[in-house]
């Protein structure tokens, strides 16, 4: 998987970059417009993250550029900016998905994934992990063939797990996305600790590994 | 007691003109009457003169010695020589009508063929007090008539003279610096003061709008520029704390640097909505469905609060519809039932209202920690609650400011009340 980061923050696309080491993916940065341009001109990448300001133009005349050109790259938008018509606007232009900066790395990766299983999964629809299966088309989730009975919270939250197996993830962001960014207005993320919980009693049951596990109080992490 | 700079005019020119006026008057009476007893001692003594030389003429014999109420001439007369040549008061007697009329005489002494003789003449007195009784009524009738015209035209006049002034205050009562409108003081009003009034004004009023921009421009690039390091940190914190081989002590460390990164990036967020609200960056109006998303919004609470939820109870009145921004009329009423969750007790209760245009949220909770009219300023925080941005009641505010929807907080016997408007107010 060819992956390309065009963000002018430096510190920023170093985070991203590291983030997705870990993943086998194989990442190229760009800190300008111009650069962006002789990147996607010379290769053809899976998925581009995009940051709409950057110096020497905008990351949507760029995404412009790309769909006029015919390349059929999956793009994520990464920006600032978070009205509605901003959103608007990027996905009319092509783009596959929009992601509000602050974002969660762990996010971001799973919107990647997602992305590229729906460009080039090619009707491969599960995930697997030890006894643990996932059929992304049906929602459902199976342990040795057994489905086990998730609320829509707790598949969401498996899938999001999944995506980032072997890492950990923060409550916030596993709050930030079950809710987007209503989740600042709940008082508390004690709640991802009682979904988890359910997640977690409910697998046991259908006799699934104990896969899911709790770093102190950091968050959570899906080991396979 | 303040009075009105028209009625305070009025008074005071009531007060003194009365009084000059009065003044004037009784000099006036004086005056006059000093005048007439002048001009009465004037005919005595020409009386005297044409008399004696009438007399000195008819050698005495053809004259007669007394006409009633003309003149008196006595042989060898016995008044002392002191009241000699001063006019005095005294009364005549008419038998026909049967009463006595004022005159005023003076009596003079002279020589005639070796005689002594003392002449009196006698004025009358009472048409001239009747002529004084008469100018002094007119005069009095005149002043009075005076008095009232002017105190009249000073009214009507400060009226007129001070509306420049109330139109100034006016519009000064009426702005609002969050506002965008400009303020039009009137540039001529035709009074010097006035316009200097005015001019002043206006300056202070864009000196005040200047700094206030300034302001505003500062919190709302702060937060812009606040954003990016926030970004950075959260994602270093998300690589940290995926490294393997940590300790628990290190990892209650990340913990605490996430709990505060995160809670920095929500209280900016909030700062930044506020900046975007101010300078209505939510121009999309629609009707909203205000009962159901305030029902979605508590049943999101309930769900997703772990621990002990205070017991709600709602009044909500369906399908209420409310002209507004979708997004900001969530975010109001979030932060309203935020609001009454978190700052709560155990065991306590939240009442929803909603009826007519009005929406109440009441709840138990601490004693009032912070003065009402404190509660909505940003920052405005009463406890150390570090669940709270300190920012959601501002945020309420600065929403309602928007629509002109009338905000109140009210506490008492340990209820915290939030009362919305939605009607313009």
């Amino acid at each position: 998987m060819k992956v390309l980061i065009i963000e002018d923050e430096i510190s920023l696309l170093r985070s991203i970059t590291e983030y997705f080491r870990k993943e086998d993916y194989l990442c190229e940065g760009a800190g300008s417009y111009a650069e962006g341009i002789a990147r996607i001109e010379d290769f053809y990448y899976d998925c581009i993250i995009l940051d709409i300001n950057l110096p020497g133009g905008s990351g949507l005349d760029l995404l412009r550029y790309l769909r006029t050109h015919n390349k059929q790259d999956g793009v994520i938008i990464i920006s600032a900016r978070d009205s509605l018509d901003d959103k608007i606007a990027g996905l009319n232009l092509g783009a596959d998905d929009y992601l509000v900066k602050p974002f969660h790395l762990s996010e971001l990766n799973a919107r990647v994934k997602a992305l590229i299983r729906r460009k080039y999964g090619q009707g491969n629809n599960l995930i697997s992990l030890g006894n643990l299966t996932v059929d992304i088309l049906s929602r459902t989730a199976f342990i040795d063939k057994a489905p086990v009975l998730l609320t829509k919270n707790e598949y969401d939250l498996l899938l999001f797990l999944l995506a980032n197996k072997n890492r950990v993830v923060s409550r916030k962001s596993i709050a930030e996305h079950l809710f987007g960014q209503e989740a600042d207005n709940l008082p508390s993320f004690d709640f991802v600790y009682s979904h988890i919980k359910n997640l977690k009693k409910k697998m046991k049951e259908k006799g699934a590994d104990d896969i899911i596990e709790t770093v102190y109080g950091l968050g959570y992490k899906i080991i396979g | 007691m303040t009075k009105s700079l028209q009625q305070k005019h009025t008074r005071y020119l009531f007060a003194r003109l009365l009084a000059v006026l009065l003044l004037g008057s009784i000099a006036f009476y004086f005056f006059m009457r000093m005048h007439a007893e002048h001009m009465q001692l004037k005919q005595l003594e020409l009386r005297q003169r044409n008399l004696q030389s009438a007399f000195l003429l008819q050698q005495n014999t053809l004259m007669p010695f007394h006409i009633t109420g003309e003149y008196d001439i006595a042989e060898n007369g016995t008044l002392p020589p002191q009241q000699l040549g001063k006019p005095r008061d005294t009364l005549v007697f008419y038998p026909a009508e049967n009463k006595s009329l004022p005159f005023a005489i003076l009596t003079r002494a002279f020589d005639a063929n070796g005689r002594h003789y003392q002449l009196t003449t006698y004025v009358s007195s009472t048409e001239i007090d009747h002529l004084i009784m008469k100018v002094f009524g007119t005069e009095a009738f005149l002043f009075g008539l005076l008095f009232v015209v002017i105190i009249y035209i000073n009214y009507k006049t400060s009226g007129v003279l001070w509306k420049p002034f109330r139109n100034t205050l006016q519009k000064l009562r009426e702005y609002d610096i969050t506002k965008q409108q400009p303020v039009e003081l009137g540039a001529d009003t035709g009074t010097r003061e006035f316009d200097e009034l005015n001019e002043v004004a206006a300056q202070l009023i864009k000196k005040n709008r200047q700094a206030y921009h300034q302001q505003k421009q500062f919190v709302e690039n702060a937060s812009h520029e606040i954003q990016t390091p926030l970004a950075i940190i959260r994602s270093k914190l998300e690589l940290l704390i995926d490294q393997p081989n940590i300790t628990a002590q290190v990892a209650a460390l990340l913990a605490d640097i996430t709990e505060a990164n995160d809670r920095l990036s929500q209280m900016n967020r909030n700062l930044l909505l506020l900046a975007k609200i101010e300078n209505n960056q939510f121009p999309e109006t629609a009707a909203v469905n205000v009962s159901v998303l305030m029902e979605k919004i508590i049943a999101v609470y309930r769900q997703h609060y772990s621990g002990e939820f205070p017991e709600i109870e709602t009044a909500i009145q369906p399908d209420l519809l409310i002209n507004c921004n979708a997004s900001l009329i969530e975010i109001l009423l979030n932060n309203l039932v935020k609001n009454a969750v978190v700052h709560n007790i155990p065991g306590g209760y939240i009442k929803v209202e909603l009826t007519g245009d009005c929406l109440r949220i009441a709840n138990s909770g601490q004693p009032q920690a912070i003065a009402s009219e404190r509660i909505f300023e940003r920052f405005g925080k009463g406890t150390d609650e570090t669940r709270s941005t300190g920012l959601g009641l501002a945020l309420v505010k600065q929403v309602c400011q928007l629509y002109n929807w009338k905000v109140d907080y009210t506490y008492q016997n340990a209820v915290h009340t939030i009362t919305v408007m939605f009607s313009a107010t």
